[in-house]
């Protein structure tokens, strides 16, 4: 899943070191400095990507690369996927 | 009760090439119902966007200083109240229970957002706008004299009175072209 978020990521970012280090741990606005609208076109291309939907409650704690596997998996098991 | 200040600053260039608020969903995420219907009904709706996404930022700034918390959710804080002039409106943006005041400047280039917790505290602020450059904080202090910009090991940015150690609450944002800082001119810490 990891590589899929990678290839998310990378065009609302300028950080190619923290791109390319990217691990669990990483964090969306302080590491990879991606900016706050830009986000919320994560959460859509993360939607559109895994065919889910993201509630809001959700999204605002989708802040790392822990926190949005995390999200993902979630959403995916409760479609029964 | 200690002040917190936030402020917001998008450069509207930058801004229509790095983002697109009229991509499908991106309207629904990001703001209520009724803000929506003010941006589709705007005489200009790339402006009305951008002006209720910077009240929403910088009243975030304050949020999060008194909670501590990070917490991404732009259509939990709610625009209200918007008093729209040619280059300029306020508003209130609450979120739950606390009520927050916002400022903005409007220009063709550029939208600005200052947030703090009373209309009063709101007028107190003074900002400074520079160019987005590494160097601002030298910047800052040749513009000010006496004062310095400093961070806090929080990370948080805070102004200090150089012959008295006074700390006065500031906030900085920077986007594009654009880097501004803003601060309360009252005592941060008192006595």
């Amino acid at each position: 899943m990891i590589v899929e978020l990678k290839a998310i990521l990378t065009p609302y970012t300028e950080q190619a070191e923290a791109l390319e280090n990217l691990g669990e741990e990483t964090d969306f606005i302080k590491d990879l400095q991606i900016n706050s609208a830009n986000l919320v076109d994560v959460v859509l291309d993360v939607e559109e990507k895994f065919g889910i939907e993201i509630d809001n409650d959700s999204m605002a704690k989708m802040l790392t690369v822990k926190a949005a596997m995390e999200i993902v998996e979630t959403k995916l098991a409760e479609s029964g996927r | 009760m200690q002040k917190v200040v936030g402020n917001d600053v998008v450069d509207l260039q930058l801004a229509r090439s790095e983002s697109n608020w009229q991509r499908s969903g991106y309207l629904q995420k990001t703001c209520t119902t009724e803000e929506q219907r003010m941006i589709l009904t705007a005489n200009e709706p790339n402006i009305m966007f951008w002006l209720l996404w910077t009240m929403k930022e910088s009243a975030y700034k304050v949020l999060n200083r008194i909670t501590g918390k990070r917490e991404y959710n732009p259509s939990g804080l709610v625009c209200s109240r918007l008093d729209l002039k040619e280059t300029e409106a306020n508003a209130t943006v609450t979120s739950n229970t606390l009520v927050f005041f916002v400022n903005t400047e409007i220009s063709e280039q550029r939208i600005y957002s200052i947030a703090a917790q009373t209309p009063l505290e709101l007028e107190e602020l003074t900002s400074y706008h520079f160019p987005n450059t590494p160097d601002y904080m030298q910047k800052f202090a040749l513009a000010t004299p006496g004062f310095s910009l400093e961070k806090e090991i929080s990370g948080l940015p805070v102004i200090v009175e150089l012959h008295t150690g006074r700390k006065l609450a500031a906030s900085v944002s920077h986007h594009g072209r654009y880097l501004a800082i803003t601060y309360s001119g009252s005592l941060l810490l008192t006595d």
